[in-house]
């Protein structure tokens, strides 16, 4: 039985996803937040990280279809390869807790929440924490531009 | 224009627009006039009016900082630098409009924003802000959609 480390994300105060233990790279509190006019609803903004501007995802406002008020923003900072050999590439989402680790086993796997119904798009697998459902994140696809 | 074209760009123009700032190549900025040359009275459909400049009438038009289309200038509006790329003539009111010393390191737009009519070429920091860079070309096509749209 195959087992790895992974880090639970709090999209907001209710959707969960995950992602594998390498893929965050920095936590970032009250980061400074940067407009991006004309871009979409949910990745309107872009932080400093390393003398480069990263994307700053909403996925929970994605995954709702609007807009969210954030009180206290939180920033993740992942890493990701569009593909095998390449350089890794980043990208922040926006959280509203500190992630927590936990370990998966691949008998937790499970069928992804039915609600919302656009986690299909998002997500490249599923496990069972509880009784909660934990979508992991296709973190390539999402900084790539796959929801446009 | 592309990225790699504007990467070779040494100078930049600041175009303030209701506090935001859009960098353009120096050099598609033809002149600078002030608000007071805008003949109100020359109707183009969707501008403020027109500027006489060099034996021809520019249309002038007003964009808000999310570079929507504006019937009027705002309150604040002082500039009118008048916009030529051999191809595309305008002027556009604006804010302030200013010249960058120093050539800014251009950041290539994350993929994840890029809408596909987006006019940003790229990103740039400015102290503690951001700048978005575009050209006289994709403000062009951006308006005529504009005007399309409103029209349609």
């Amino acid at each position: 039985m195959a087992e790895s480390a992974a880090w639970v994300l709090a999209l907001d105060h209710q959707l969960r996803a995950a992602v594998g233990e390498r893929e965050m790279a920095h936590l970032i509190e009250a980061p400074t937040l940067l407009e991006v006019p004309r871009s979409p609803f949910y990745c309107w903004q872009v932080l400093v990280w390393n003398e480069t501007v990263l994307p700053a995802m909403d996925l929970a406002a994605w995954l709702r279809g609007q807009p969210m008020q954030r009180q206290q923003p939180l920033a993740g900072v992942f890493a990701y390869q569009t593909r095998p050999g390449a350089d890794p590439e980043y990208g922040a989402l926006l959280l509203s807790g500190i992630p927590t680790r936990t370990r998966v086993d691949d008998d937790q796997v499970c069928a992804l929440p039915k609600q919302p119904s656009s986690w299909q798009t998002l997500a490249i697998s599923c496990f069972r924490q509880g009784d909660q459902p934990i979508p992991i994140l296709d973190l390539p696809y999402i900084f790539s531009g796959g929801l446009l | 224009m592309a990225l790699a074209d504007l990467q070779a760009t040494r100078a930049f123009a600041v175009l303030t627009l209701d506090g935001r700032k859009w960098l353009l190549p120096q050099a598609e900025i033809q002149a600078l006039e002030s608000l007071l040359d805008i003949d109100r009275e020359v109707r183009i459909p969707h501008s403020v009016g027109a500027v006489a400049f060099a034996g021809e009438w520019w249309p002038v038009y007003c964009l808000s900082g999310e570079l929507q289309l504006l019937q009027r200038p705002p309150d604040g509006r002082r500039a009118c630098p008048l916009l030529d790329n051999g191809a595309d003539r305008f002027g556009l009111v604006c804010d302030q409009v200013e010249t960058l010393t120093v050539a800014p390191r251009l950041l290539a737009p994350p993929a994840c924003m890029a809408l596909p009519d987006s006019p940003i070429q790229a990103l740039v920091l400015l102290n503690d802000e951001l700048g978005c860079v575009t050209t006289t070309e994709h403000l062009a096509a951006l308006l005529a959609a504009v005007v399309e749209n409103v029209d349609g």
